[in-house]
C-alpha cells in the first residue's frame, strides 16, 4: 500500500497534569494521559466534557494554561507556549465539520498538504491516486468537495489527513453527521486503515456504541478529567 | 511567528498612518517655536467668544441631522429588513446612494430642485420661490441635504442587527402578541444600542462635514478650521481649533463604547444568523409600498434626475470635461490607489481583529473607528503637521499625503468587512490547512483569499467610493496641482454656471458608481446576490 517515502513515523503522546480555561471556565482540569505509538484510544464522555479540547490541544491549535504536552518523548507545548507549531508535530486531523475547502476539487484538496511539503508534482498525483484508491473516490477527482455526499465527503477528509502521512491522526466526532449504514461502513475503513497504516489514532466521539464499535482503548471524560471508573481497555 | 509579525506590521501601519497625525496635532499645540507653551489655548480661549457660537451651531446642526435620520431610517430599516414589502432590495439600493455620494453632491441636486431657478421653482410665484431659495441656504437646507446623506447609516445598520435577533424570541412573543407588539417589545429594544451607536456615528460625521455648509454658506465650525488654514494661512489657530473636534470625537466614542457597551465588533457579526420569516404587511402591504416610493423619488430618484436634466447639454459636459478632465482622471487613479491598499491594510487588521492574534486587537479596532468619525479637516491638519518637514517633502509635496489621508480615515471600512467576511469562514478550514503543513502565507492565498474573494472586491468598491468622494481631507491636504474632482466641482461652485456644477456632478455620480455597478453584475453573474 505505502511505499517507504510514506511511511508514518511511531507517535506517542502524553498529557502530564495539562489544564485549559475558556473565559474563566476550567475544561481540561490537570489531565494527565499517555497515548502510546500506534495505538488507537477513543476519547468518549458527554458534550462539553473537554473531548475536543484534548484533540486541539494535542493539534496544538489550542495553548494549555499550565502543564506539558509531549509527541515522541518532545516537549511540544508547555504553559501557554506553543513550542512546536502545529505544522511541525507530525498530526492529522478530521474535523467534526470535515473542514473540506469549498472552491477545491476532491483532487486539489488531498493534494494541498503535499503541495505544502513541496513534494514534486508527479509523486504528489500519484499520492493522490493512492489516496482516493484507498478510500474509494476515484471516480470524483475533479469534483468540488460541496457537490459531494456526506459519505464521500467523509472519505475525502480522510485521504486528505493521510495523504501527508501523519504519525499521529485526530478525529473529532467525524462520523456525527452520516447516517447509520454509512457511520458503519467507515467505522470499519477507519479500523481498517489504522490498522494497515500505523498511524496513533484519537478518535472522539459522545457516542457509546460507536466508542466501542472501534475495539479501541476509551478513555471516560467527565468535566475535563478522566474518569478511571468508567474508562476500560478493549 | 510570520503570522503575528504581519499583522503586527499592520497595526503599526495603521497606528503610524492614522494616530501619528493626531498625536503631532496635540503635540504642536503644545510645542510653539520649539518650546513648551500654552499660547496655543490662550489664543483658542481668546478666540472662543467667535467659536464657541460656531461650535453651538455645529452641534445643533448635528443634533437634528441625527434626529432626523433616526426618525426616518429606522423605520425604513425595519421596513426593508424585516417585512416582505414589494422590491425592498431596489430600494435598499436607491435610499443608500446618497451615502455613496459626498454630501455636498446632494445639497447640488437639492439646490436644482428648490433654488430660485430649480424645478419647484418654475411652479412657484417669484417671491415664494425666493423664499424657498433663501430657506434652503442655510440651516435647513443643511439639515435636508445631510439627514438625505446620512440616513442610511442608520437604515443600513437597523437592517444589518435585524439580521443578528435570534429568530426563537420573536417566536415566542409572536404566540402571545401581534408583530407589532413583538417588533416594540422584543426586537426594537434588543438592537437598540446598534441604533443609538449608528446616532452616535451620524452625529460625528454631520459634526465634521464640511462640504454641505460651505456650500449652503451655513457657518460651522469644521469650516472654520479650514478658513483659518486655507484662506488666512494660520496653520497654528487652524490647529488649535482641530482640538475641541478631537475631544469631542474622542469623549463620544468613549461614552459610547463605555456606557453602551457597543462592541465596534458587533458590527462585523451583523448580517450573520438566521433570519426569521419576514413580517406578512398584508393589506398594508401596497400603502407601506406607495410611501416607500414616494420617499425614493421624492428624496433621492427626483434630485438626482433634476441634476441630470440641468446637465443635459453637450456643451455642459464638453466644458466640464476641458475644465476638470485632469481632476476625473486623479480622482480616479487615486481612489483606485488608495482602495487597493485599504484592503489590503484592512484585511490584515480585519484578520487580526477577527481572531484576535495580538493583545491590541481591540485597540486597533476603536482607533480605526476613531478616525473614521473624526472630520477629514482635523485628520488633514495631522498629516500637515507630521509630514511637512523637509526630510519627508517626498510624501508632503505629492499625492502620498492624500493616499495616506484615505488609509487613517477609511481603514475602517475594508477592516470591518474583512472581520464580517472571515466570520463566515469555519475556523477549522484554515487550522486544516495549518495541520497539512502549509504555512500561514500559503494558508492566506490557498484557502483564506479564494473563500474571502467576493466580501475583499466588496471591501474594495466600498474603499473606492469613499476614497472617490472624500473631500474634507483633499480639501486640506491636497499639493498644488494634484486636485481631485470633489475638490474642483467645489472650486468651481464659486462662479461656475448650474449646468456646468450639474455636469461635474453627473460626472462624479457615474465614476462612483461605476465599480459599484461593475461588482453587482459581477456578483449576479456568478449566481449570488449582490
Amino acid at each position: 500500500m505505502a511505499n517507504a517515502r510514506w511511511a508514518t513515523t511511531m507517535s506517542m503522546i502524553e498529557f502530564r497534569s495539562v489544564c485549559k480555561e475558556y473565559h474563566g471556565r476550567r475544561v481540561i482540569a490537570t489531565l494527565s494521559l499517555k497515548i502510546e505509538a500506534k495505538e488507537r484510544v477513543v476519547l468518549f464522555g458527554p458534550s462539553g466534557c473537554g473531548k475536543s479540547t484534548v484533540l486541539h490541544l494535542i493539534a496544538g491549535l489550542v495553548i494549555p494554561d499550565a502543564g506539558e504536552i509531549l509527541v515522541n518523548d518532545e516537549l511540544v507545548a508547555t504553559a501557554k507556549k506553543n513550542l512546536r507549531e502545529p505544522q511541525q508535530r507530525g498530526v492529522g486531523m478530521v474535523f467534526q465539520d470535515l473542514a473540506l475547502w469549498p472552491h477545491m476539487t476532491v483532487r486539489e484538496n488531498i493534494e494541498f498538504g503535499l503541495r505544502a511539503k513541496r513534494i514534486p508534482k508527479k509523486q504528489r498525483r500519484q499520492r493522490v491516486k493512492e489516496m482516493v484508491d484507498l478510500v474509494g473516490l476515484d471516480d470524483y477527482l475533479s469534483t468540488k468537495s460541496g457537490e459531494l455526499s456526506g459519505g464521500q465527503q467523509q472519505r475525502v477528509a480522510l485521504a486528505r489527513t493521510l495523504a501527508v502521512a501523519p504519525g499521529i491522526v485526530l478525529m473529532d466526532e467525524p462520523l456525527s453527521n452520516l447516517d447509520d449504514a454509512s457511520n458503519v461502513q467507515l467505522r470499519k475503513e477507519i479500523v481498517r486503515l489504522h490498522g494497515d497504516l500505523g498511524f496513533t489514532l484519537v478518535y472522539v466521539t459522545h457516542k457509546r456504541d460507536e466508542a466501542e464499535a472501534l475495539r479501541a482503548r476509551i478513555i471516560f471524560l467527565r468535566c475535563g478529567r478522566i474518569d478511571d471508573a468508567s474508562s476500560a481497555v478493549r | 511567528m510570520e503570522k503575528r509579525v504581519t499583522l503586527a506590521a499592520g497595526a503599526l501601519a495603521l497606528t503610524v498612518i492614522g494616530l501619528m497625525p493626531v498625536l503631532m496635532i496635540v503635540a504642536s499645540t503644545f510645542y510653539v517655536a520649539g518650546e513648551f507653551s500654552l499660547t496655543t489655548y490662550q489664543a483658542l480661549l481668546a478666540s472662543s467668544k467667535q467659536l464657541a457660537p460656531l461650535m453651538g451651531r455645529s452641534v445643533l446642526l448635528s443634533l437634528s441631522v441625527t434626529l432626523l435620520a433616526m426618525m426616518v431610517g429606522t423605520p425604513l430599516g425595519v421596513l426593508l429588513g424585516k417585512t416582505d414589502l414589494p422590491l425592498r432590495g431596489a430600494f435598499t439600493m436607491l435610499v443608500t446612494l446618497p451615502l455613496l455620494l459626498p454630501p455636498y453632491v446632494i445639497a447640488v441636486a437639492w439646490f436644482a430642485v428648490l433654488g430660485s431657478t430649480g424645478w419647484i421653482g418654475r411652479f412657484l410665484a417669484p417671491t415664494t420661490s425666493e423664499f424657498l431659495s433663501s430657506a434652503f441656504f442655510g440651516f435647513y437646507g443643511c439639515i435636508g441635504a445631510l439627514s438625505t446623506a446620512f440616513m442610511p447609516v442608520v437604515m443600513l445598520l437597523t437592517i444589518a442587527y435585524l439580521g443578528t435577533v435570534n429568530p426563537r424570541l420573536e417566536q415566542a412573543g409572536l404566540l402571545m402578541s401581534r408583530w407589532p407588539s413583538v417588533l416594540w417589545g422584543i426586537t426594537l429594544p434588543l438592537i437598540a444600542r446598534a441604533i443609538l451607536f449608528a446616532a452616535v456615528l451620524v452625529f460625528l460625521l454631520t459634526l465634521g462635514e464640511v462640504g454641505v455648509p460651505t456650500f449652503l454658506r451655513y457657518p460651522v465650525y469644521p469650516v472654520e478650521i479650514l478658513t483659518q488654514f486655507a484662506a488666512f494661512y494660520d496653520f497654528s489657530a487652524a490647529t488649535a481649533a482641530a482640538i475641541p473636534m478631537l475631544i469631542i470625537t474622542a469623549v463620544i466614542l468613549v461614552l459610547e463604547i463605555r456606557l453602551l457597551h457597543t462592541s465596534a465588533l458587533e458590527l462585523s457579526a451583523a448580517t450573520i444568523g438566521r433570519r426569521n420569516a419576514p413580517i406578512e404587511l398584508g393589506r398594508w402591504r401596497f400603502p407601506l409600498f406607495g410611501l416607500a416610493l414616494v420617499w425614493t423619488l421624492v428624496m433621492v430618484a427626483l434630485p438626482i434626475a433634476e441634476l441630470i436634466v440641468q446637465s443635459a447639454s453637450l456643451s455642459a459636459f464638453a466644458d466640464a470635461f476641458s475644465r476638470a478632465s485632469d481632476s476625473i482622471l486623479r480622482s480616479v487613479v487615486f481612489a483606485a490607489i488608495g482602495a487597493t491598499l485599504l484592503t489590503l491594510l484592512g484585511f490584515f487588521c480585519g484578520y487580526l481583529i477577527h481572531n484576535r492574534t495580538l493583545p491590541l486587537w481591540r485597540s486597533i479596532d476603536a482607533l480605526a473607528l476613531f478616525l473614521f468619525t473624526l472630520p477629514g479637516t482635523v485628520i488633514g491638519i495631522g498629516l500637515i503637521s507630521l509630514w511637512n518637514r523637509p526630510i519627508t517633502n517626498a510624501i508632503y509635496a505629492t499625492p502620498a499625503i492624500i493616499i495616506l489621508g484615505y488609509l487613517a480615515q477609511y481603514a475602517v471600512l475594508p477592516t470591518r468587512m474583512t472581520a464580517a467576511t472571515l466570520q463566515r469562514i469555519p475556523p477549522s478550514l484554515e487550522q486544516a490547512a495549518q495541520l497539512c503543513g502549509a504555512s500561514w502565507f500559503m494558508t492566506l492565498r490557498h484557502i483564506v483569499a479564494p473563500l474571502a474573494k467576493r466580501g475583499l472586491i466588496g471591501a474594495w468598491i466600498i474603499a473606492y467610493i469613499f476614497c472617490l468622494r472624500d473631500l474634507g481631507i483633499t480639501l486640506v491636504v491636497y499639493p498644488p496641482g494634484f486636485d481631485t474632482l470633489p475638490v474642483r466641482i467645489l472650486t468651481l461652485m464659486a462662479n461656475g454656471a448650474p449646468s456646468l456644477i450639474a455636469a461635474l456632478c453627473v460626472i462624479l455620480i457615474a465614476v462612483t458608481l461605476l465599480p459599484f455597478f461593475v461588482g453587482a453584475l459581477w456578483q449576479t453573474r456568478a449566481g449570488r446576490p449582490p
